[in-house]
């Protein structure tokens, strides 16, 4: 490192030293890491659901019906069409009804007063050309 | 023990207001997430580097993240946690970094590295306390976002440093 070391010239606009890149390069590399860290399930998607009792893995493609037990009582899921929604919850706010459907890897759903959430895991939604998000209505 | 008197309150209070005033154009600037910052803010801690003493450069960023909660409306709200413990790990790792390095390293690799802690840091509050599984989602673009300003960040200080007349007769070391 000693040739860094030359004595302050004004010339130069700033002194962009070998340690600089160094903590870039690991910036960068943790940046691009946490892209990975989400997708590394791709293909088949996969609907996670974790609960207070533990979590549960489930098939995006095959439509079923099950119920979750909470603190605050029964968070039912539903899955159907390759979508998921929370059909029936026991919360007070009932926002997991409201958040509607979810269908792409990276969207989730969760009952906060149930800790109930639910996220797919898998290729994440590739945004279409003029595509409309159809939560932003 | 360090006496009231051995704390350079002008230095520190002009560097605050300029945080704060910072602050105040951050939050001008439209965002498409709402927790997400430019971290222009962050100019006098980086400046700081070298200008104040440890406990000076604490009493800062502790200064800064009282300001940018008062500008933002955020002080008591549940915000305020990402905002400090994001600035207090940012100060933490370009205290370090700058100690640690000296003159090994410039403003920018200074500016980058609390730009990465900042981002950290609050993916940890938000991976502990509210967005659990799904802060995996927002982490690229935190941390990305993070990288790309605190380059513009750190350039921009390296600049100011060089040519800032009021920083070459303050910017006398006492680390």
């Amino acid at each position: 490192m000693t040739r860094h070391d030359e004595p302050a010239n004004n010339e130069k606009m700033f002194h962009f030293r070998i340690t600089d890149v160094g903590i870039i390069l690991l910036s960068l590399a943790i940046s691009v890491a946490s892209l990975f860290l989400f997708q590394s399930l791709d293909g088949a998607d996969e609907v996670h659901v974790t609960t207070d009792q533990g979590q549960w893995v489930y098939d995006l493609s095959v439509d079923t019906m099950v119920d979750f037990t909470g603190p605050v009582g029964t968070t039912t899921m539903a899955i159907e069409d390759g979508k998921v929604h929370v059909h029936k919850s026991d919360c007070r706010n009932q926002l997991c009804v409201l958040a509607g459907e979810i269908e792409h890897g990276g969207e989730w759903v969760a009952c906060l007063p149930n800790n109930v959430f639910i996220v797919i895991k898998g290729s994440p939604e590739v945004a279409g050309e003029g595509e409309v998000d159809d939560t932003s209505f | 023990m360090t006496r009231r008197s051995d704390i350079d309150i002008h230095l520190v209070a002009l560097l605050s207001a300029v945080a704060l005033f910072l602050s105040s154009i951050e939050y001008m600037i439209p965002k498409p997430i709402p927790f997400m910052r430019l971290g222009i803010a962050n100019l006098p801690l980086i400046l700081a580097l070298g200008m104040l003493t440890w406990r000076e450069y604490f009493l800062l960023a502790l200064l800064k993240i009282v300001g940018q909660g008062i500008i933002t409306g955020s002080l008591f709200s549940y915000i305020i946690l990402f905002s400090s413990v994001g600035t207090i790990m940012s100060a933490v790792a370009m205290l370090a970094t700058y100690i640690m390095l000296k003159n090994r390293v410039s403003r920018i690799g200074i500016s980058v590295m609390g730009g990465l802690f900042s981002s950290l840091g609050q993916l940890l509050i938000s991976r502990l306390l509210f967005f659990r599984e799904a802060t995996y989602v927002i982490a690229p673009l935190f941390l990305f976002s993070a990288l790309i300003s605190s380059v513009i960040l750190g350039i921009f200080s390296e600049l100011f440093i060089k040519r800032s007349a009021w920083y070459a007769s303050h910017g006398e070391n006492r680390l």
